[in-house]
């Protein structure tokens, strides 16, 4: 019985770490854009706004923290072209601090007319 | 009394599982002695001291190029030059390397043409003289005095600070301030800042 649970166990170890843990708060329309490693502890992506001026990708992402407590939130924005292939050589990342119960708004522009898509890579320190 | 020894076994087969095979570890193609020393991520936040840093250059370089595409002020690929970057901070900062990250994003961006700057203009006059004055070359072939393309935009920056120090609080603030100039009417065409806030506690 204990051998059968120590497998069990193991077999739990085993699930992927980068499996996303995304907020509930967090709509599916959104999430499919954000790439969280780990878990999300109360911060959701509420809303992503994407416009094309002058032929150049721009998006804004709201942050919400759902807790009291501040969260420490890492992010950057990876710009992809037409076949999923990544543009540029890749933002640095950010540290940005989300007051419990508050809302930070991040803006990035893609750095070339090539770039069509984009993923919001963010993790919350844990 | 069979139980512990089952106990036993099944705990060291539950290791076994969670810690894999204990083969002995490859070891990686890297020369290195016994201080540890490891490539790190270019662009992952530094947050060693509070001074200006990398993660500062690369956030002030990715806001003002953002800014200035989005605009569209680069409309039909005008020609720029980078001017003066001065640096009223307390720290010694290479300001020149905040303009090459910019100019080196632009540049990729291919909406924009950046002509010589004036640290880089003798180079480029030692070649002409060098085609044209040295005697060694085709006439065809050697690029022609006079032929430069002048800018019609000059791009000006300034990075300031203000610290703040307590005996257990130390907060920096940092703005670089980027201005688009006319060169031809002296205008300013295009302005933006980006502000930092670092704050380091004991």
């Amino acid at each position: 019985m204990i051998f059968r649970m120590l497998i069990v166990c193991a077999a739990c170890l085993a699930v992927p770490a980068q499996a996303q843990n995304h907020d509930p708060a967090t709509p599916p329309a959104v999430a499919a854009k954000v790439s969280l490693r780990g878990d999300a502890i109360g911060v959701r992506v509420s809303e992503i706004r994407i416009t094309r001026p002058n032929d150049i990708l721009v998006v804004q992402a709201d942050f919400g923290n759902a807790e009291r407590t501040d969260r420490m939130v890492f992010y950057r924005f990876k710009w992809l072209d037409a076949v999923g292939n990544q543009v540029g050589d890749g933002e640095s990342w950010k540290q940005m601090t989300v007051l419990g119960l508050g809302q930070q708004t991040v803006k990035s522009v893609a750095p070339a007319g090539i770039a069509t898509d984009f993923r919001l890579e963010m993790y919350v320190n844990q | 009394m069979q139980s512990p020894r089952l106990l036993c076994i099944a705990l060291l087969a539950g290791v076994s599982i969670i810690t894999g095979c204990t083969t002995q570890s490859l070891s990686a193609p890297v020369v290195r002695f016994d201080r540890q020393v490891n490539y790190g991520d270019a662009k992952a936040v530094e947050l060693v001291t509070n001074e200006f840093g990398s993660s500062d250059l690369q956030m002030i370089a990715e806001k003002m190029t953002g800014s200035l595409l989005e605009t569209g002020i680069f409309q039909g690929r005008p020609t720029v030059t980078i001017s003066t970057v001065k640096n009223k901070t307390s720290e010694y900062i290479d300001t020149t390397n905040v303009m090459n990250s910019i100019q080196t994003t632009l540049v990729k961006s291919g909406k924009v043409r950046f002509t010589r700057a004036i640290s880089e203009m003798q180079p480029g006059v030692d070649e002409l003289q060098r085609q044209n004055q040295s005697g060694l070359y085709k006439q065809t072939t050697t690029a022609k005095v006079g032929q430069m393309t002048a800018a019609r935009y000059s791009m000006e920056g300034e990075l300031t600070s203000i610290v703040k120090q307590s005996a257990a609080t130390k907060d920096v603030y940092y703005k670089f301030t980027l201005k688009l100039f006319d060169v031809q009417e002296g205008t300013i065409e295009w302005q933006d800042e980006k502000e930092i806030r670092k704050t380091t506690k004991r």
